[in-house]
């Protein structure tokens, strides 16, 4: 009888582990789980992210003046608390009540590993319910991007869910692929801003359609599954899985800048959601899990 | 348990004027609140400012809480301490027309 190869031994064993631990089961993460956000424990780390700054506030480009985002306990006018998956509270991204207008918040690593690592998260999108009919084409669309630099290249790789474009409902996935704008700020040299938020230079995954449960009434959320991986060797998206889709062939390339200064070993996790009318669209997130093969 | 505590920034570099207020903040989690509002420069029309504290059920229909803050008209710091506020809050500004006040808006929240 052979013995048991010892390594295989200690993924069983530790994939044993997570899936009898309730918090863990319902995600899939690689080797290292780098953190785990449950957000019915509090904010978990994850602040705003605005526009750079330099000597005044008047220098931030004014589509990336984003506030910061809530713990929400999902409060409706008609049924009262929804609270999240398994508790209270969910974190909540809220764009103002302004066409076009987006939200973002992000937590801030640095690249322990090249190799694969992988987002994952449950959320949920919804407009504000101030009217009493299905908004379903409210929220423009919603999306998870990294903001990275290794030792030659900085990159925003950004996954986006078009929802619904002028009262239209869409749902294509998409990635950035043309480089956004770059705005010097300030008179210093040091500073600059890219308009990266801004709704253009995508391009849509092919087989990339899909449609997600908006329910029937405007307080009525739904919790969706998504899970993205990346190559930190090769700077491409490996895999992406939404719900029961699963995409990993031809993904495009996301877009790539000359290094910055002072961002080598960049790695942030950030979170993202638009609104397609002059309402307030939020992106709910129950938990988010972030993990390496390392 | 050590307790959360989050500093939300409602308005940042915003012009109060007449009919202005806060972005709604979520606040159900908390059990203690400050509201601090920073004047970032002294305005160039000096008229009285003040803002009023505002709860809601559900973040859309709004009611006054009671409490009102005055705000100067040069850089100052000015703040109020809340507490039994439910699920939501937000500032509103009682300001005549042509006033204003450039700000910066934080909710300091504890629980």
């Amino acid at each position: 009888m052979s013995s048991p190869n010892p390594s295989t031994t200690a993924a069983e064993l530790t994939a044993a582990i997570r899936r009898a631990d309730p918090a863990l089961s319902r995600f899939d993460p690689l080797n290292r789980i780098i953190y785990h956000a449950d957000f019915g424990r509090g904010h978990c780390g994850f602040t705003a992210t605005i526009g750079n700054y330099e000597g005044s506030l008047d220098t931030i480009l004014a589509d990336m003046n984003f506030l910061s985002p809530q713990l929400s306990a999902y409060q409706m006018w008609d049924t009262g608390t929804g609270g999240s998956i398994h508790g209270a509270y969910s974190l909540k991204l809220a764009t103002r009540p302004v066409r076009g207008s987006v939200s973002a918040a992000t937590k801030r690593l640095s690249i322990r590993s090249q190799g694969l690592v992988r987002l994952e998260t449950y959320f949920g999108i919804k407009s504000e319910a101030t009217e009493m009919v299905l908004t379903e084409n409210d929220v423009r669309a919603f999306g998870v991007l990294f903001d990275i630099q290794d030792d030659s290249r900085r990159l925003l790789p950004r996954l986006r869910y078009l929802n619904a474009q002028d009262g239209e409902s869409i749902g294509q996935w998409q990635i950035k692929t043309h480089h956004p704008q770059r705005h010097d700020i300030g008179a210093t040299g040091k500073t600059a801003s890219i308009g990266h938020y801004a709704p253009v230079g995508y391009t849509a995954v092919p087989g990339g359609a899909q449609q997600l449960c908006h329910n029937e009434l405007p307080t009525k959320m739904n919790w969706h599954y998504l899970s993205v991986t990346f190559d930190l060797a090769t700077m491409r998206f490996v895999q992406f899985r939404c719900n029961d889709r699963v995409y990993e062939q031809d993904i495009p390339a996301p877009f790539e800048l000359a290094p910055w200064p002072n961002l080598r070993g960049l790695l942030n996790t950030i979170f993202f959601v638009e609104t397609d009318v002059d309402k307030r669209a939020f992106l709910y997130l129950d938990s988010v899990l972030f993990s390496s093969a390392e | 348990m050590i307790k959360e505590s989050y500093l939300a920034v409602v308005a940042r570099n915003e012009d109060m004027q007449a009919g202005w207020a806060t972005e709604p903040c979520e606040c159900a989690w908390a059990s203690e609140a400050l509201f601090f509002v920073r004047v970032l420069a002294a305005p160039e029309v000096a008229l009285p400012a003040s803002v009023r504290v505002q709860i809601s059920p559900d973040g859309i229909h709004w009611v006054d809480e009671g409490t009102e803050l005055d705000v100067p008209a040069h850089e100052a710091v000015v703040f109020t301490r809340l507490s039994h506020f439910g699920g939501w809050l937000r500032l509103a500004a009682n300001m005549k027309e042509g006033g204003t006040r450039r700000v910066v808006c934080y909710l300091s929240l504890k629980g």
